[in-house]
């Protein structure tokens, strides 16, 4: 069951008109191909998708799950929205509750186990090898851990296990660095009928998985650590989803996105090869069919059907599908969704003032990314400045008439 | 419009095509990166509103068969219609192998004899174009006629390659003559007929013709009212290894005559699930196409690179065709190739090198541009040296065969033993 409701408010513009999960990444994928690729990688078939927030553009990718062999006759994906019952439904108030709301669909798939997964991680594991892990510990609970450097501990909830990786003690965000760096991935393997028995029974909440279930879990049952090593990051932030972009283009990267045996699906538009003119520069970036550039591009990500115009520069930027950059425009650390118009001339990310933070939303935005929102049109000509953020669909009469100062907002 | 049955003919042999059609049909070939011939056509069937397609198939037809799969690309995994491979099958009276496409089609007759439609328009799955087959159908059902066929015109120096007709000035075919050495038109038949079902099946029977453009038409002609449709756009016959190439380096002009971004029609393909191209931090990759999961660490310049290819550091591609997951080693200089699927060029060897132009010594008449073939699967080994003109068969992987010096002249032909 991969939760996929969250709204994702730290992404600012990127998840205004989307769920989190169904933000693009690595120019062709969306978040959430890379859980349920994991899945099926993994041998499960079944798999259900919790939505509530903006779920259109969600449900529009997922379609009937072509693209990851999971359209059967029997199992498959299937996408569960909130829905209306006598009483006793409402919208997903948190993760567990989501679940809560979905025992039946547990019940009628007659699952031994059920696997808690989120839709907003970048990472690739063989969640087989969990189930295993789980069966031999007899846990009624397995959750998956990370080490985490001490001093990021208080950013994650931290896991303290005893010498037989059974867990004693869950501390969210602990504010003393003594509970250890065992971080919580929020991966749940759970026995369905505990699963079942920990969400019903009892007066206590049973709203959030990290909150109320696992510590009352810890009290009372068999439940284990499990630990992994290898890529894993949370996009939740404009700085994060900007650096993970950033570092896809590093070559000691560990995500291997071109592993034949692990491959990421994702629902791919017919689109041509990617046509490079005769002056275009490419360097360390990611290109995919359907683009034309004439222009250079410089440690970047392009999605795919992105026209880079003749003399524009694209420099550490990512840009979603489709959107036209004018002759003689530069991005320098940008992030631009889909379908925007770079004017001729525009300097998107202009200047040294990299510390402003944004004036609306400064705790989000305060590391020098500037990002635009889905089908905006920069008039020719403007600057703008580091840490601004264009909404979704401005057009030409928003903009003032040459500059858009470090920290704006339009 | 009228209920239409669309027959593409995919089961021929192409030996011009060298190496490349060695293991497959010819409408099985790559085109343009990520593409194989067959694209255009099946692709032009469905963007014309045609969803009832059976595809000819006798030479070589694993690869066309794994494209095609159950038809999910064009939307012709359909309940009623949708995509059938027609392929030769062994009867009571025990079957034969099709001596030529209106054999194909003969042998098929009982299906087509089933299918509940008015015109079967006959397609070649060999050539690349973009073309709505709505309007021809439209002049068809207009007039009335048996069959209709389209035409093109082509270079008055290229007849002997087609079926070159004459028509009158209301657009009648008045003779049809197939590869003549000499003609006075230059309006080509570009293989695509539309037939009344009933007149089609009435002649298949009553015959026994073996080739439509050799034996079928000029007898048609003289026996019933057969229309022209004038198809004006692109259009490319690519039977041979020259016009392979052409017409794949004809795709990196600044506004190629094939336009392969028109969002109004798509071509359409299966595509293999790969991520983004990588481009390299010292790779030069202006002037080409390259398609995702392409990895470029090297210099590549005027060229088409497929899905899956790996160019190393130090690697040049020049004027070359590289085919899904060719590996080329660092240092490697390929120049004017056409190198097929997994292919793997060993560290400094040259592909294409020096001035040489002797012809291939098998196949002169072919291959006598300069063009250098390499095979699928073949391995090229390290610090080889390989002239122009040269082929390489497919899977020859014995470096042996390189001779001890690794140099291989232009115009040599390495098979394996």
């Amino acid at each position: 069951m991969i939760m996929a409701g969250g709204e994702g408010t730290r992404l600012t513009v990127l998840s205004e008109k989307r769920a989190k999960p169904s933000v693009p990444f690595a120019g062709k994928f969306r978040i959430i191909d890379f859980t349920i690729s994991n899945c099926v990688n993994s041998g499960i078939y079944d798999v259900a998708v919790l939505t509530q927030y903006r779920p259109h553009s969600l449900n529009a990718h997922i379609g009937n799950g072509k693209p990851w062999d999971l359209d059967r006759s029997n199992g498959g994906i299937q996408l569960l929205q909130p829905y209306q019952g006598r009483g006793d439904q409402s919208w997903y108030k948190g993760t567990a509750d989501a679940v809560y709301q979905n025992l039946n669909y547990v019940r009628e798939r007659r699952a031994d186990l059920v696997v808690v997964l989120s839709g907003d991680h970048i990472y690739k594991m063989d969640y087989s090898a969990m189930i295993d892990y789980h069966l031999r510990q007899r846990a009624d609970l397995t959750v998956a851990v990370m080490h985490v450097p001490l001093e990021e501990t208080d950013r994650f909830g931290i896991m303290t296990v005893d010498e037989n990786q059974r867990i004693v003690e869950f501390t969210e965000k602990p504010k003393n660095r003594d509970k250890g760096t065992l971080a919580n991935m929020g991966i749940y393997v759970f026995d369905a009928d505990v699963l079942q028995r920990a969400l019903s029974g009892g007066d206590s909440p049973r709203i959030d998985f990290g909150k109320h279930v696992i510590p009352s879990m810890i009290k009372s049952g068999a439940v284990y650590a499990y630990p992994f090593e290898g890529y894993w990051v949370d996009v939740g932030t404009i700085q994060s989803y900007w650096e993970t972009s950033m570092d896809l283009l590093d070559p000691t990267n560990t995500l291997n996105l071109f592993d034949p045996t692990w491959r990421i699906h994702t629902r791919s538009e017919e689109r041509p090869p990617a046509k490079l003119g005769p002056q275009a520069r490419v360097s360390r970036s990611m290109i995919c069919n359907g683009c034309t550039i004439r222009g250079t591009v410089e440690h970047s990500v392009l999605s795919p059907g992105v026209y880079v115009s003749p003399g524009a520069i694209v420099r550490d930027s990512v840009v979603m599908n489709d959107t036209w950059i004018g002759p003689g425009a530069v991005l320098d650390r940008v992030i631009v969704d889909k379908n925007v118009v770079v004017g001729a001339g525009v300097l998107l990310g202009y200047g040294d003032d990299f510390t402003t933070p944004n004036k609306e939303q400064g705790d989000k935005m305060n590391t020098g990314v500037t990002v635009v929102g889905k089908g905006a049109h920069i008039p020719a000509g403007l600057r703008v400045g580091r840490n601004v953020l264009i909404n979704a669909d401005r057009d030409e009469e928003h903009f003032p008439k040459d500059e858009v100062k470090s920290g704006e907002t339009i | 419009m009228l209920r239409t049955l669309a027959l593409i003919l995919a089961g021929g042999e192409t030996p011009a095509l060298s190496v490349l059609t060695a293991e497959r049909s010819e409408a099985a070939v790559p085109f343009a990166g990520k593409y194989r011939i067959i694209d255009f056509t099946l692709s032009n069937c469905v963007n014309s509103g045609i969803f009832n397609v059976g595809v000819l198939t006798q030479y070589r037809p694993r690869s066309l068969h794994e494209h095609i799969g159950v038809g999910k690309p064009w939307d012709l995994d359909r309940r009623i219609g949708g995509v059938r491979i027609l392929h030769p099958y062994l009867t009571s009276e025990g079957g034969f192998w099709q001596r030529g496409n209106a054999d194909a089609l003969r042998a098929n007759l009982d299906f087509i004899a089933e299918q509940p439609v008015d015109v079967v328009l006959v397609l070649a799955g060999d050539h690349v174009y973009k073309m709505d087959y709505r309007p021809m159908l439209q002049l068809h059902e207009e007039l009335g006629v048996d069959l209709t066929l389209a035409v093109h015109s082509v270079s008055p120096h290229e007849t002997h390659r087609f079926g070159i007709v004459t028509v009158d000035a209301d657009g009648t075919v008045s003779q049809f003559e197939e590869k003549p050495r000499r003609t006075r038109s230059s309006l080509a038949s570009m293989g695509i007929y539309a037939f009344r079902k009933s007149f089609l099946l009435e002649v298949l029977a009553g015959g026994t013709e073996q080739n439509i453009g050799r034996d079928l038409m000029p007898k048609l002609v003289g026996q019933t009212h057969v229309a022209s449709y004038n198809f004006q756009g692109y259009w490319a016959d690519v039977g041979t290894v020259q016009a392979y190439y052409e017409a794949n380096m004809a795709l990196l002009v600044e506004t190629p005559a094939l336009d392969l971004y028109d969002p109004e029609w798509v071509i359409h393909t299966t595509s293999a699930d790969l991520p983004a191209a990588e481009i390299g931090a010292a790779a030069r990759v202006g002037g080409n196409l390259i398609c995702d999961g392409c990895r470029i660490y090297g210099q590549v310049e005027r060229s088409v690179i497929s899905p899956g290819v790996y160019i190393s550091e130090g690697a040049v591609v020049r004027d070359s065709i590289l085919l899904n997951d060719v590996v080329v080693e660092p240092g490697a200089v390929v120049d004017r190739c056409i190198i097929d699927k997994h292919v793997r060029v060993g560290a400094e060897a040259k592909l294409g090198d020096g001035d040489d132009n002797t012809p291939n010594e098998q196949s002169p008449d072919l291959l006598n541009t300069g063009l250098t073939l390499i095979g699928k699967r073949a391995h090229i080994p390290a610090g080889a040296v390989i002239g122009r003109n040269v082929v390489v068969r497919p899977r020859v992987a014995d470096s042996g065969l390189f001779g001890p010096e690794k140099r291989v002249p232009s115009g040599k032909t390495i098979a394996a033993r």
